[in-house]
């Protein structure tokens, strides 16, 4: 699997900030595989997907050190729009989302594809599945600014899916959501993976990170401070000093280990967490 | 049912259903004939008084066209700016003739003529434009501005500032309803409303700001920019009679037109 988007020693502050939101960061994304980006508010989390998408320095201006490459390519050398069918970057806030000219949702999943001059009939075709597949179809006919959160926030997914971009960009889709919206919206990257794309998703919520994830990248203070296997950089406790929150799971079975018992690993799931717990606890009974 | 054709604007009413530019058409033929008609003096005051039975046009048209509820709604907001109006100018412009004198207060007739001018324009064209607005929606109208060759860009901004207007409204009733859950009135007579002016205005406006950079970044990422021929799902029709539409309103026009050289000449 080929090297998608390489990050190379980039530094870059916004405009008017003596202290760079990101500090000379390096790591490779690599095709077809789920990342989870994960640190604590302020880390650079955010920055990363904008610079990533090519918004920062492009739109944000300030200051870049370093080289962003996407498919081989500098970000800032592709053509408007050219990114947005390779890269599809979903945002934090889904109401800033919305399109603002179109009265139904219908229309406003079509919009981007209206835009590319994609031919009415797959329009139609193409946004009848996504809507399909991201549970939406009852809202077809309302007003997309009168939804809920978390409908906007199925309803932006579902608006960048729709373009079938390569690369899919989540930076905190489950924010406004309960943990049934939450589950549904993992179960639609899930397929996004089951698709072969490759995903980076900023998000909070470290059990579904820990349950879907291929790898984690850990940031802290602008700095990529840990990435790899989600198996290992996840059980690792000294991040735990660093304010990086970790799996319940994980941290319960390193106790256990600490006190004694002899776990093969340690979990981060719940489904390893029963699976070697009882290991352990059925040879401590023999 | 394919989703194109549900997302098409289906109208009973034939004048509600016309084709956005014929309704452009009408408006600004009405505006000017309006102007127009202000211009013939009656009687030995010189007032313009044709401007009244003009009026009766709007309301007609609107009831015609199955939107009077609403033209009356909007009608009694215009109204209200219309009266003022129409009191300052008549008791502010000094003349020689005094039509009308209660005490201090004398309404000149130079006054009165500007008055009925100014107030019945306003109330014509006004009326003219709150009806096209009432039968066409947004998107009928960025639909068209597109087809008559605008570019999408400048259409995009029409229509989205139209929209915005609504979620400014709402926006500004949850930063009141925040406000005032930490202290500010927001409610009681002039003064308390004025000072909770600029704390609900402020943020107002600075969110307006920050949200639409997002918005451009949102649609950056729709492929907004891209160069290309847009494809529209949403599919604007004719009903067929924007021709007899055409023609009937330029027919009154001219008759107008004609009157008002027949007065000059004669």
């Amino acid at each position: 699997m080929g090297a998608v988007i390489e990050l190379k020693n980039v530094t870059y502050s916004y405009p008017l900030t003596d202290t760079p939101a990101l500090k000379d960061f390096s790591c490779t994304i690599e095709e077809g595989k789920f990342y989870g980006v994960i640190g604590s508010n302020g880390a650079g989390k955010t920055t990363l997907c904008s610079l990533i998408r090519g918004f920062a320095p492009d739109f944000f201006k300030g200051e870049l050190s370093g080289d962003v490459l996407v498919y081989g390519k500098p970000t800032s050398e592709y053509a408007p729009g050219e990114l947005s069918l390779k890269i599809g970057y979903v945002f934090q806030n889904p109401f800033n989302q919305i399109s603002g000219v179109k009265d139904t949702l219908f229309e406003e999943v079509a919009f981007g594809l209206e835009n590319f001059g994609v031919p009415v009939d797959e329009i139609e075709e193409r946004v009848t599945r996504v809507m399909e597949l991201t549970n939406i179809t009852d809202l077809a006919e309302k007003n997309p600014f009168e939804l809920s959160g978390g409908q906007q926030q199925r309803v932006a997914l579902a608006s960048i899916i729709v373009l079938e971009p390569d690369i899919l960009v989540i930076d905190e889709p489950t924010s406004q959501l309960d943990p049934e919206g939450t589950e549904s919206v993992f179960k639609i990257i899930k397929a996004m993976k089951e698709q072969k794309k490759t995903i980076i998703l900023v998000e909070h919520k470290i059990d579904l990170i820990a349950e879907y994830a291929d790898e984690v990248l850990v940031l802290h203070e602008g700095e990529l401070i840990r990435s790899g296997d989600k198996q290992q950089v996840l059980s690792d406790m000294s991040l735990l000093e660093k304010g990086v929150q970790l799996p319940q799971m994980a941290i319960l079975g390193s106790r256990l280990i600490q006190q004694g018992l002899p776990l093969s690993y340690v979990p981060i799931t719940e489904a390893q967490g029963a699976q070697v717990i009882g290991q352990a606890m059925q040879k401590g009974r023999v | 049912m394919t989703w194109r054709e549900k997302l098409r604007l289906h109208k009973s009413n034939p004048l509600a259903a016309l084709y956005p530019s014929s309704k452009l058409l009408v408006v600004l033929l009405y505006s000017f004939c309006t102007m127009l008609i202000g211009t013939i003096k009656v009687g030995a005051g010189h007032y313009p008084l044709w401007l009244i039975p003009w009026f009766l046009v709007v309301p007609v048209l609107c009831a015609a066209s199955g939107i009077f509820k609403r033209f009356c709604h909007a009608f009694t907001k215009v109204l209200a700016i219309v009266v003022i109006i129409f009191v300052v100018q008549s008791l502010l412009i000094p003349d020689k003739v005094v039509v009308w004198q209660l005490g201090f207060l004398k309404v000149y007739q130079s006054g009165l003529q500007s008055a009925i001018y100014l107030s019945f324009c306003i109330l014509n064209i006004a009326g003219i434009f709150v009806w096209m607005f009432q039968t066409t929606e947004y998107k009928e109208m960025s639909r068209a501005l597109e087809d008559s060759g605008m570019d999408y860009k400048a259409a995009y901004v029409f229509i989205s500032t139209l929209q915005m207007i609504n979620i400014l409204g709402k926006n500004s009733r949850t930063i009141m309803n925040a406000q005032r859950a930490r202290g500010v009135e927001t409610q009681g007579n002039m003064l308390v409303r004025a000072k909770a002016f600029f704390p609900s205005l402020v943020p107002l406006i600075l969110g307006a700001i920050t949200n639409s950079e997002e918005r451009v970044l949102t649609l950056e990422s729709k492929g907004f920019d891209v160069k290309c021929k847009k494809t529209h799902l949403f599919e604007l029709e004719r009903t067929g009679k924007e021709p007899v539409v055409n023609v009937i309103s330029i027919i009154i026009t001219l008759a107008v037109v004609v009157w008002r050289v027949a007065l000059w000449v004669l």
